[in-house]
């Protein structure tokens, strides 16, 4: 059995940023010797929304908390998964039709392992991140509808 | 002035749809000592009646932690009112 050395986690790359994102970057960031696969996921704003044509999308996010649910998410990708290192860079502010919002890198020695990794980290990111989009249409705008992120019932159980 | 209720001072934050119905992104609040998330929210809504719709559908975050609506806040406390996320 394979087991991967769990990296520092400081060898991520976790970051909200307001310009266009370098996937080249972030895939060759991810990428070492000792890998056999990166998986990348590729989120980019599609040109309609519920059938109507879509101009541009505004992502704002609660920064401070947002990175902070981001280094939780990857820290429980190393913990559960067999993975090499983690890129995932969201952008905010406005964005046009084909640019990418997201990008997810993540390097592993066997595939399976990083496959599964994307997969949860979006997944987790659209329901647990406080990042908003607004959808701007040719006659208004739309805050798009989200998820509710699970919190606790009550502070008497909450550590 | 015969008595003065005490108070602390919290730092409240709004997103999204409910920052732009609150027109408000960041202020300090003034609130009473014992004060719940649930209380400092029904005081927004009654100065937002607006915001009382979405009750159901935020959920509230404490020093960037979600948190439950009967936590009861602390002096110098970081509070947001979060609409459904949608990022991605």
């Amino acid at each position: 059995m394979h087991r991967v050395m769990p990296d520092n986690p400081i060898n991520d790359r976790l970051e909200l940023v307001n310009s266009p994102i370098d996937f080249d970057g972030l895939v060759r960031f991810v990428r070492a010797d000792n890998d056999g696969a990166i998986v990348t996921f590729d989120g980019f704003v599609r040109n309609e929304s519920h059938g109507r044509a879509t101009e541009y999308l505004e992502y704002e996010a609660y920064e401070a908390m947002a990175v902070t649910k981001i280094q939780e998410i990857a820290a429980y990708l190393h913990d559960k998964f067999a993975i090499h290192r983690v890129a995932i860079v969201h952008r905010l502010g406005r964005l046009e039709m084909g640019e990418t919002s997201i990008f997810i890198a993540i390097s592993a020695p066997h595939r399976a392992a990083a496959f599964d990794a994307c997969r949860y980290a979006i997944d987790t990111l659209k329901k647990t991140v406080p990042i908003w989009k607004k959808e701007y249409f040719a006659d208004g705008a739309v805050w798009a509808d989200g998820e509710l992120p699970p919190a606790p019932r009550s502070s008497k159980s909450a550590s | 002035m015969t008595s003065v209720l005490p108070t602390i001072r919290v730092n409240v934050l709004f997103f999204g749809r409910i920052r732009e119905l609150a027109g408000v992104r960041e202020e300090p609040q003034e609130i009473p000592v014992d004060a719940t998330l649930a209380d400092l929210f029904a005081s927004y809504s009654r100065r937002f009646p607006k915001l009382a719709e979405f009750r159901g559908s935020l959920v509230a975050s404490r020093n960037q932690e979600f948190a439950a609506w009967d936590t009861q806040l602390k002096p110098g406390d970081e509070i947001a009112f979060l609409p459904p996320v949608s990022g991605g």
